[in-house]
């Protein structure tokens, strides 16, 4: 048996090559589908728009300071053309590349790591085959002490990255089950959508419930049915994912306008339903304090209540004015109208019927109207221009208010403050804030403290889970 | 950069064309310096302005007219001293005058460019079509241009026509049901319509947003989906380049060996600034820019500086059809009729463009009305039977440059910072007359082919804010300002950005021209400093 074993191998590798050129095409296109469904090119594209794809440069603001995207093309020089599909892997599931280092979690290697083996190696071939290579570097990342010392990220990794790959809920179907696998893994909507704990990793227990980053709100996209997506249909949802708007709702914009462009555009209806499904198993949350989804009834101002005649020749050229509705209706009502209604086809969005004014955070109109709406969806190309140039602080909160007061959530108001710090990214996490304190208080002891108090306590709770996973398992592998 | 210089380059006006040159060097890591005269201004505080204009047919009435940066209808600012009252709409603010255009980006045909070699008139460019062309794509990337790849430009309807080595970076617009039905009657007699090339997205384009049809191209576009100067001023700023609005130049400093060593600005508060540079370009307006050159005392060795002043002079048409056309929906031109674009007959007669304008007719089609005594309810029908059948045609004539035909800095009237106003000498020459004949037998057919009622058919002529000719181009130092790739012929470092450059006028908005020769004028510095 052993002497027959090895010829037969012998043969079959020999074979090989005739059935992967056949298979190499099949395998580029499905990996170049895994690419698109994980997103690679809204971070691994170049510095400046309609550079080469995935030959990296572009900057992530992250809180702990400028990372910049590597060239993952196959160049072997500045890319990953050397990379095995180990090291591919490594780099996809925990974070670690070819020379070892460890990488931020802007990679989101926390979501990648339940990506399955067929995926990664799909991915790999295509990565290396189905790109062009880029023979270009990229700045090295240089983040401040203590963040440019990668090491940290070992620590970190022990407690937040769980390496247990893809686990199905509970109750799966084999739809849901793809959509999980979608959402959680290849998508990694949790890296927006859910909340970060102090040390920011994805807090679990606020799972998809909705967070703040870089000013805007990535919505809480639970099921509940006030705060979340609960009372969006399956359809609403793979349209909204298609097409990056959905009538009467809500519009992608900032992160999620890149991820419709670069991502979800290109998804198979199946998956998108997948996902759709999947979404609306997730356990509902209510943002705190919420009830209910204001909707107004909006009359259109008089206006000549407003076009009350030109001024001197200097007041042309004042363009200091804080009236909310006279700028609304200079700077906004051209496109949504004097009703705030837009346009009958929907295509300006009605500002009453619209997740960014009606419901508890305002986060997402001031920052439209900052850094405008740029996006492709399958049914088109969509852009709102961005203001934040043309306007001021105190103008951009005069308008938000106003739009909030007359056709939106009247309890929400905007101060000048605010959006000052909302253009600047928004809050910022209590790990940079407090960064300074820790350092000066003979700082990094206590952030190792803090690590290890967290990892003992994540490393109970983790066994746990594990158990509990593992129950799950046998309870649905043995029911049927 | 060099210390003992205030900046690599400085450019006179944040207009389309100095804002081009300028995005340009300041991307290839020059250091610049824009002086704007005015202010810069919001878009919505221009619509805002334009709201509470009462006079919205004064496509510069939302835009200030300060006694320091007058803009050109204010009754003193511009003297004329011919038989025509030349004014084009010129603005004074961060972008310029494209605020208010209606964005037509055409392209001269290589014909145009020959003139004189060609029909024995008037004066050739001394470039080539071929030469131009690939600044000609540039300029279209620059300001978004949507087109047909299609058409015969010329008007001939042969194959798609100049040549183009890209092609347009939008596709056009869809066509208005006026323009389709003017075409569908009109066509069949042999004229031949033509879409206009436009600076308007018909996608989202460079941070602006598709148009949508609010049919205010002028005085202000209220989305920013046309292309206006100020684009290009902001891009020049966040690429390194420092602007100074309040700044008006007034005099360029000769130094020792015929280079310009300093340029001088005053501002309202009466702050006097001299900066130093190694190149200067002045793209400060087909009028202004003369005005600058002349009071300075420079680049005139030719004296053709002030001279050789041409505008598209045209004249319109206006009727009801027996139809409605539903004018005023989409932007505010689409195209027109080319068929006397060009041909032999250039050797006696200037060439001819007829535009279908699209402006919402209500205010002229009400006036007319009430001029006429109609009131009350009958005055609600008819403003509605015929804004709906309303046809206007706007014709322009190609000019050809004449001595006398100048643009003076004043000798009497100054504006609030001391500096001269204009004085202008216009007439229409002999080669536009020649052409009027046809154009009133195009008008009697296009009236017949519609089934329509004449309002205007002899509106005299016209004003069409095309400049040209005041710096004229040429290859020869003793009869032209610059050469071809705008450098004047007098002083080696410093160029105009100026459709006043034009030789020779084509029927064509000169726009596009000029952006194109401003981006190769600033390829040309960028290797020389």
């Amino acid at each position: 048996m052993g002497l027959l074993k090895f010829p037969l191998l012998a043969l079959l590798l020999t074979a090989l090559p005739v059935f992967a050129a056949e298979d190499t095409d099949a395998l580029i296109e499905k990996g170049a589908y895994v690419a698109r469904a994980g997103d690679c090119e809204a971070c691994h594209r170049t510095a400046e728009n309609g550079g080469a794809p995935l030959a990296g440069g572009y900057v992530i603001d992250s809180p702990m300071g400028k990372i910049i995207s590597s060239n993952i093309t196959p160049s072997k020089a500045y890319g990953i053309g050397d990379y095995t599909e180990q090291q591919l892997a490594d780099a996809l599931r925990k974070g670690i590349n070819a020379k070892g280092q460890h990488l931020y979690p802007a990679m989101p290697y926390t979501s990648y790591q339940g990506m399955s083996d067929d995926d990664i190696h799909a991915l790999y071939v295509y990565l290396q085959q189905g790109v062009k290579a880029v023979d270009q570097p990229v700045p090295e990342t240089h983040l401040a002490f203590p963040f440019n010392i990668r090491q940290l990220m070992f620590g970190w990794n022990l407690v937040f990255l769980d390496n247990q790959g893809f686990v199905p809920k509970p109750g799966a179907t084999e739809q849901t089950s793809r959509g999980q696998y979608l959402v959680d893994n290849l998508a990694h909507c949790g890296a927006c959508h859910t909340p970060r704990n102090a040390l920011m990793a994805e807090d679990n227990s606020q799972y998809l419930a909705g967070a703040r980053l870089g000013g805007w709100v990535a919505p809480n996209i639970t099921s509940d049915k006030v705060s979340g997506l609960g009372d969006w249909s399956e359809d609403d949802l793979v349209n909204f994912l298609k097409n990056g708007h959905l009538a009467d709702k809500a519009q992608a914009a900032g992160g999620m306008a890149e991820a419709v462009e670069n991502s979800f555009r290109f998804l198979s209806d199946s998956d998108l339903h997948a996902m759709a499904a999947y979404l609306h198993s997730v356990p509902p949350i209510r943002d705190p304090g919420q009830t209910e989804r204001i909707v107004r009834d909006v009359k259109p101002v008089d206006m000549s209540a407003l076009e009350t005649g030109q001024g001197d020749q200097a007041s042309l050229a004042d363009a200091t004015g804080l009236d909310g509705a006279r700028l609304y209706n200079s700077a906004c009502s051209s496109c949504h109208g004097r009703d705030g209604q837009g346009s009958a086809d929907k295509f300006y969005p009605s500002l009453s019927l619209n997740t960014a004014l009606n419901g508890n955070q305002a986060n997402n109109l001031v920052m439209a109207i900052i850094a405008g709406i740029d996006r492709k969806g399958a049914d088109g190309a969509v852009n709102m221009p961005a203001l934040g140039g043309d306007l001021n602080d105190a103008q951009i909160a005069a308008i938000a208010n106003y739009s909030l007061q007359t056709f939106g959530n009247p309890a929400l108001s905007v101060s000048s403050e605010e959006v000052t710090s909302l253009r600047r990214g928004g809050d910022t996490p209590l790990l940079i804030t407090a960064m300074p304190y820790l350092l000066w208080g003979g700082g990094l002891l206590a952030l190792v403290l803090v690590i290890v108090l967290v990892l003992w306590r994540r490393h109970h709770q983790h066994l746990r889970a594990v158990e509990a996973k593992r129950i799950a398992l046998n309870r649905r592998f043995h029911s049927n | 950069m060099n210390q003992d210089f205030d900046a690599d380059v400085i450019v006179v006006g944040s207009g389309a064309l100095g804002s081009n040159a300028a995005f340009e060097l300041a991307k290839l890591g020059k250091s610049v310096i824009i002086l704007e005269a005015g202010e810069h201004i919001p878009r919505w505080k221009i619509v805002e302005n334009f709201r509470n204009s009462s006079n919205k047919g004064n496509y510069n009435s939302p835009y200030p007219n300060e006694p320091w940066a007058h803009h050109s209808y204010d009754e003193q600012y511009i003297e004329n001293t011919g038989s025509f009252e030349f004014r084009p709409g010129m603005l004074k603010l961060v972008g310029g005058t494209t605020w208010h255009w209606a964005a037509a980006c055409w392209r001269y045909l290589p014909n145009d460019m020959k003139l004189k070699t060609l029909y024995g008139v008037g004066r050739d460019w001394p470039l080539e079509y071929s030469e131009l062309e690939p600044y000609y794509v540039r300029a279209e990337i620059a300001l978004g241009v949507c087109g047909s790849d299609t058409q015969d430009q010329s008007g001939q309807g042969g194959g798609a026509f100049p040549p183009r080595s890209s092609p347009y970076p939008m596709a056009p617009e869809g066509d208005t049901y006026l323009f389709q039905r003017l075409r569908e009657r009109m066509a069949p007699a042999g004229y031949h319509f033509i879409h206009e090339p436009n600076g308007r997205a018909t996608e989202p384009y460079d941070g602006r947003p598709a148009c949508s049809g609010n049919n205010n191209c002028m005085p202000v576009c209220p989305i920013g989906a046309m292309y206006s100067g100020d684009v290009h001023a902001r891009h020049a700023e966040q690429a390194g380049a420092k602007l100074i609005t309040d700044a008006t130049a007034y005099k360029l400093e000769k130094g020792a060996d015929d280079k310009i060593v300093a340029i001088h600005y005053r501002s309202s508060t009466g702050a006097d600034v001299r900066l130093t540079a190694k190149y200067f370009i002045v793209a400060a307006h087909g009028l202004e820019t003369p005005k600058l050159l002349l009071i300075s005392e420079v680049a005139n060795s030719s004296d053709q500086v002030g001279r050789n002043l041409m505008d598209h002079t045209g004249q319109g048409l206006q009727f009801i059809a027996d139809e409605p056309l539903w004018p005023g929906r989409g932007a505010v031109q689409q195209g027109g009729i080319f068929n006397r674009r060009d041909g032999e007959f250039r050797k006696e007669r200037a060439s001819v463009k007829h535009s279908i304008s699209n402006n919402v007719p209500n205010i002229a089609v009400a006036k007319r009305l009430i001029a006429q005594g109609v009131y009350g309810k009958e005055l609600d029908e008819r403003i509605r039977h015929d804004a709906a059948r309303w046809v206007d045609v706007s014709t322009v004539y190609e000019t050809l440059p004449l001595q006398t035909n100048t643009v003076r800095p004043s000798r009497t009237r100054k504006d609030a910072l001391g500096i001269p106003m204009l004085v202008v000498n216009y007439e229409v020459g002999d080669y536009v007359k020649a052409a009027k004949s046809g154009v009133t037998e195009d008008y009697a057919h296009f009236v017949q082919l519609m089934g329509g009622t004449v309002v205007e058919d002899n509106t005299g002529y016209q004003n069409r804010d095309h400049l040209m000719g005041t710096v004229i181009m040429g290859a020869n130092p003793k009869d032209s300002v610059v050469n071809h790739e705008c450098r004047t012929h007098d002083h080696a470092n410093l160029f105009l950005a100026t459709t006043g450059v034009i030789p020779a006028s084509g029927t064509i908005n000169p726009t596009l021209a000029g952006v194109a020769l401003s981006i190769r004028m600033a390829d040309i510095i960028a290797r020389e400093v």
